[in-house]
């Protein structure tokens, strides 16, 4: 997040007042309305920067486990079709949010929620954000941090993953040292 | 713990390196050694090395730096170092500079070693290398199996430099690392890197030969190329009936009065002073007054102490970035050493290296003594700070800081290692002097005097 991006006011709006088409049927196999293949690759060329012809079959399905997942990624694309984003070559940092971040936040929230509910929106908007490398306007980066941690669940997870894997290495690391600091090391070959 | 096999101490080692291990082993003149060491190269850390010497011949690493700016690869050490080491990347954001980064120091990495490891760096070849530095407390230095390897193409940059080649070879003893101390780890090895050349360590303390005139002997069959060692070592080394030329000295850690470098230069030949420390490895070499940083992938700056870098020409403290320690990465390391950073040409040099002086003290029979040895003396107490002082009158004057001090064991440490008749008096330094720069080792008796009297 090292850069300052949008307010989060407007955004908040924004996304508060995601139309109905957005929160359709996302099409699973032969049902649904909404092509949500064709609303990212859209959101895409709007948004700029992405140089090489996508793969869009992650948004394309027959397997009804994926609804959540697909309605999520249409109120993202909602939200991110804002005049904060287009144009400005996000393309890239996008796709790999929808792929990857969404799918993570649908296993955790229903995506009704995303727009309804206060907290899971500043959540949605956060976290979109963090992966495009932005903050909200007026924060620093350590506070943008703190309030995603706060409000998110999935970054909580992600946060306490990481404590957990660090503080595994710095064990592995420990144990190393204890067992080699007992071998001989290499000489040095001058004086320091 | 078993004990590590010879494969396990010398991965490449072959029939040569064998027998000429043997021999020093076994020599009538060696000394008694007091320990045994290997050096741990493997065939995939022996080709890491190879390349640090390719990377160093091609001037890669100071591509880009000028008095505004860093080395171009020091954007990318940077960003590995915030997405891929523990103690930068809690920190938050990488900050769009490097000046920008807040410097860390000793403590920071006494506190946690493991916290400098990258996440990627795998830990089978992990060795534990324990030093004390100027500083009393051993600090445990993470390091990899093929840095000590990776000081002998730079000795070898630096000594070409004034035409001198080590060459190294089977049966040869390239090196000779000579101390002046009550007690040191004392051992033939071989550098499999040298093509099975041989480095010994050694301790002209007599009490460590058979014979005291073995140390002369010994050396002299040796005939190593190079001599290493500190200028309390080379002055006793003076003493000795030397016959063997070596093609050079190289001397480190302290710095040389420019009396004694006068009159090694005149006995033995060319000497090399080179700045190095345990944390980053050599630094840079003595050039007519100046220090030229080797042209390694080690970015060298001087800060000031609020974490800004100084201007060309600064007085400010040493700081480094970079290094070839896989298990140690380094941004804005403070070293503890003054100087100033300028060019010459497009060469930086340091100037104004202040450095640990050669500093000796007086026992009460009134032999000298190594400033090393009251270090070792210390090393136990796990002290955070001290600093030592003798009067030229013998009397000792110690001030330490820590958590748990007995007042009582020191000055047994030090009535022990001065010996009976020394006068111990001893202060806890204040929050001021703990926090600042009080030298360690001060002394009213003048190793420079000394030499310039000829009592050394």
């Amino acid at each position: 997040m090292n850069v300052e991006g949008p307010s989060f006011e407007p955004l908040n709006r924004r996304l508060s007042e995601c139309p109905a088409e957005f929160l359709a049927e996302p099409r699973i196999g032969r049902r649904g309305l909404i092509h949500v293949d064709a609303v990212v690759a859209d959101l895409l060329r709007d948004l700029g920067g992405v140089q090489r012809v996508v793969d869009l079959r992650p948004f394309r399905t027959d397997d009804p486990k994926d609804r959540n997942r697909l309605s999520a990624t249409l109120v993202a694309a909602w939200l991110l079709h804002d005049d904060a984003f287009i144009g400005g070559r996000f393309g890239e940092a996008v796709l790999g949010f929808l792929v990857a971040d969404i799918p993570e936040l649908a296993q955790v929230v229903p995506a009704p929620q995303l727009v309804t509910d206060v907290d899971r929106r500043e959540e949605l908007i956060r976290l979109a954000l963090k992966a495009l490398g932005l903050r909200p306007a007026g924060e620093s980066a350590a506070q943008a941090q703190d309030r995603l941690t706060t409000v998110s669940t999935v970054e909580r997870r992600r946060v306490v993953a990481a404590a957990r894997a660090a503080e595994e290495r710095a064990r592995a690391i420990r144990e190393a040292m204890a067992k080699k600091a007992e071998e001989e090391v290499a000489a040095r070959y001058m004086r320091e | 713990m078993p004990a590590p096999s010879e494969s396990d101490l010398f991965p490449r080692l072959n029939e040569d390196g064998r027998r000429l291990l043997r021999r020093l082993r076994e020599h009538p003149a060696a000394p008694r050694y007091t320990h045994q060491i290997g050096d741990r190269l493997t065939p995939e850390a022996f080709r890491r090395v190879r390349e640090f010497q390719t990377d160093l011949e091609t001037g890669a690493a100071t591509r880009g730096w000028s008095r505004e700016t860093a080395p171009d690869w020091c954007a990318s050490h940077l960003a590995f170092a915030y997405r891929e080491v523990p103690f930068y990347r809690r920190r938050g954001a990488q900050p769009a500079q490097l000046a920008d980064v807040p410097t860390t120091n000793r403590r920071d990495l006494e506190a946690e070693p493991w916290a400098f490891v990258p996440d990627s760096q795998p830990l089978d070849e992990l060795v534990v290398y324990t030093t004390s530095g100027t500083h009393g407390r051993p600090l445990s230095v993470l390091s990899g199996v093929e840095v000590s390897a990776m000081y002998l193409p730079l000795l070898r940059w630096a000594l070409a430099r004034r035409g001198v080649t080590l060459e190294g070879g089977p049966g040869k003893v390239a090196i000779a690392q000579v101390c002046a101390q009550r007690f040191t780890f004392t051992f033939p090895t071989i550098a499999t890197y040298l093509d099975q050349a041989a480095m010994i360590k050694v301790n002209l303390n007599p009490t460590e030969w058979r014979r005291p005139d073995d140390r002369a002997r010994f050396l002299d069959d040796c005939r190593p190329e190079i001599i290493a060692g500190d200028p309390i070592a080379f002055a006793e080394l003076m003493r000795l009936p030397i016959s063997w030329r070596p093609k050079a000295l190289v001397s480190a850690s302290m710095t040389m009065p420019p009396i004694l470098r006068e009159r090694l230069e005149a006995r033995f030949g060319p000497v090399l002073d080179i700045y190095s420390i345990t944390e980053g490895g050599p630094i840079a070499v003595e050039d007519r007054g100046e220090w030229l940083l080797f042209p390694r992938r080690l970015y060298v700056e001087t800060v000031h102490s609020d974490d800004r870098p100084c201007g060309d020409g600064e007085l400010g403290e040493v700081a480094l970035t970079g290094g070839f320690n896989a298990f140690l990465c380094l941004v804005r390391y403070r070293t503890g050493d003054g100087g100033s950073l300028t060019f010459r040409g497009s060469q930086p040099v340091l100037r104004d290296l202040q450095l640990r002086p050669a500093t000796v003290y007086r026992k009460a029979d009134g032999r000298l003594l190594n400033n090393i040895d009251v270090t070792m003396a210390l090393q136990r107490f796990s002290l955070d700070r001290f600093s030592v002082f003798q009067s030229a009158g013998g009397d000792l004057y110690l001030k330490v800081a820590g958590i748990e001090i007995d007042e009582g064991e020191i000055r047994k440490a030090m009535l022990d290692t001065f010996g009976g008749g020394v006068r111990v008096a001893i202060e806890r330094m204040t929050a001021e002097e703990g926090g600042g720069r009080v030298p360690e080792h001060r002394s009213e008796i003048s190793f420079q005097a000394l030499l310039e009297q000829g009592l050394w």
